[in-house]
């Protein structure tokens, strides 16, 4: 189990990230989830050892890791950039951590062999990283921190450099290489609809502080937060013109075409194969409505919604606001 | 302008090596025929100055070796010192480096004839006169700052995500720089560790006051004695025997470690 209590670090005097508390349970995967900026690639850079921190502590399965170099902590990080060693060929890459740690060649050449044909990259063994692709090279990354048999992986936005159908491709993998594994797993990603599909948690941050953490449903179902209700959900979230003081959000899917609705004046469509979205004038201001594909919208529109699928947050602290 | 790039090339050839050509030609012409135009061209050719040469005393080989010896030695101790020093530079914060940087360029840009009556008082104080292993330190210390901002360079271009990663595999700082760090900036180390050797290989001013002794005297030293040996005649062609000898040690160099010198020229970066 990986546990951060009250973490911090700046530089000269501005928080990168402050109070920052997470548990990753045994078997977990937590996604950190936030704009560029917000710090969340800084937290794994503390776990890792690659920094310090200036405030605050980390135990894996319940030791501290202060005064632990990076070198002796049992991690396996992913890069974005994937951060293989050029000069070497898949199988040194993968080769090197091990002979560091002393490892018999025999025994090396075993566990590589099995690393391999596990990440699929057995006829590519003796290619070096700039003769594969993108998708390939990434799972060369995998593949060494397999090796490292980790007590808790650390994925710096591991697919943000492949093209939508490549990551598509390694989805299902890092879910049956890393995620089924017995070990936490924190991933740091700015793509909300990647961190609903991998993590069993997400922890969203703003400027250096969690915003809210929970499943990816009551992330979706009950946003904490102006902010997390902004960020998570594509089409975005809807906001209502002011009426009674509260900030009113109101998502796309959750809005439905109705005679006696507030009269909308179409703006403009984007068809997107099963459904459509609609941009929509009206009283509460610009809306999207995300509809049924065989609505044939006219000039003019009646919408309406029901008041249970509205969020409300307080204008001035932006938290959500309970209703009864 | 491609029809006429091979004319270029050959020019720019013509223009650099053509006092290669002319020395080598010299190196093997009698003396009489370097002043005398008439003499049929069968009876020009001769090995004379390179017998010369090699049977004097001390042979010639003898101030070949006591360069190399010299160049290597400052060779290994500059990139020794140079290599730990610029990647502990290239690691920190950006402030810190741009006045590391000017403060090393300045050094570099130093003119270092200015410093051998200094350094000859240092020798005389320490004992360090005629000895060709104590000659490299000065040596060393001269060509350090240009090292190091060229290996300042090579290190910067490599991603610190590579140093993260690595780290991760349990590689300690010296474990990083033998297995993943010096590996990919070896072309930047070579063509720095050559011209560290060609400055030694070519300097005169500190070799001359350190180094009396006949068997002891580098290559510079000696060519300009055996130029200054007789005061009624110049000995053009022991002088040009001497200058392609002295040459092909070089050579051999350029030629063992080319590709890295081209690779360094033209891209201190490794790519990911």
């Amino acid at each position: 189990m990986l546990k951060l209590h009250t973490l911090g670090k700046r530089y000269g005097s501005r928080w990168i990230l402050r109070d920052l508390n997470l548990e990753v349970l045994t078997g977990e995967c937590v996604a950190l989830l936030g704009p560029s900026g917000c710090g969340k690639s800084t937290a794994l850079r503390l776990i890792a050892g690659l920094e310090h921190p200036d405030e605050g502590g980390i135990e894996l399965d319940g030791r501290s890791l202060d005064g632990i170099p990076a070198e002796r902590r049992r991690i396996g990080m992913v890069f974005q950039s994937y951060a293989l060693f050029p000069h070497l060929s898949v199988r040194d890459n993968l080769d090197l951590g091990l002979k560091i740690r002393g490892m018999a060649p025999a025994k090396r050449r075993e566990q590589i062999d099995a690393v391999l044909s596990t990440v699929q990259l057995v006829n590519e063994a003796d290619r070096r990283p700039e003769q594969l692709s993108g998708g390939q090279r990434q799972r060369v990354a995998l593949g060494r921190a397999l090796l490292r048999n980790p007590s808790v992986y650390l994925l710096d936005e591991p697919m943000s450099n492949l093209d939508a159908q490549l990551r598509d491709e390694l989805r299902p993998q890092l879910r049956r290489l890393i995620l089924q594994g017995p070990q936490p797993v924190l991933y740091v990603t700015h793509d909300q609809q990647e961190a609903m599909a991998l993590a069993d948690r997400i922890a969203v941050l703003r400027n250096g502080r969690i915003e809210q953490i929970g499943t990816p449903q009551e992330l979706y179902l009950k946003p904490a937060t102006r902010f997390v209700a902004g960020f998570i959900g594509r089409p975005q979230i809807n906001w209502l013109k002011k009426t009674n003081g509260a900030c009113i959000g109101i998502r796309p899917e959750h809005l439905r075409p109705d005679e006696n609705g507030d009269r909308c004046r179409l703006i403009g469509r984007e068809w997107l194969g099963a459904n459509q979205l609609l941009l929509l004038e009206g009283a509460a201001g610009q809306l999207q409505m995300l509809c049924s594909a065989d609505l044939q919208p006219g000039e003019n529109l009646g919408v309406s919604w029901s008041p249970q699928d509205e969020h409300h947050f307080d204008p001035i602290s932006e938290k959500r606001l309970s209703r009864s | 302008m491609n029809r006429s790039r091979p004319l270029w090339i050959a020019l720019l050839l013509i223009w650099s090596l053509l006092p290669m050509l002319w020395q080598l030609i010299t190196s093997f012409t009698s003396s009489d025929a370097l002043v005398n135009a008439d003499i049929p061209f069968q009876q020009r050719w001769t090995l004379a100055h390179y017998r010369e040469l090699l049977s004097g005393d001390p042979p010639f080989w003898r101030y070949l070796f006591n360069s190399s010896l010299v160049g290597g030695l400052s060779t290994l101790l500059t990139l020794l010192l140079a290599v730990p020093a610029a990647y502990g530079i290239a690691r920190m914060a950006p402030a810190s480096r741009r006045t590391i940087r000017t403060v090393v360029g300045a050094a570099a840009l130093f003119p270092y004839v200015l410093l051998f009556l200094a350094l000859l008082e240092l020798a005389r104080e320490f004992q360090m006169g005629n000895n060709l292993l104590a000659i490299a330190l000065p040596y060393a210390g001269l060509a350090l700052p240009l090292a190091l901002l060229l290996l300042i360079s090579a290190f910067e271009g490599l991603p610190n995500e590579l140093d993260d990663a690595a780290r991760l595999e349990g590689l300690g700082v010296v474990d990083r720089l033998r297995w993943v760090l010096m590996p990919l900036i070896a072309p930047a180390t070579a063509s720095t560790g050559i011209l560290v050797f060609l400055f030694a290989w070519n300097e005169y001013p500190i070799a001359l006051t350190w180094l009396s002794r006949d068997d002891l005297l580098t290559l510079p030293v000696a060519m300009a004695r055996i130029a200054g040996s007789s005061i009624y005649a110049v000995p053009y062609g022991a002088y040009a025997a001497a200058t392609v000898l002295g040459s092909l040690p070089l050579l051999a160099l350029v030629l063992l470690c080319q590709r890295q010198i081209v690779a360094g020229l033209t891209n201190g970066a490794v790519k990911g």
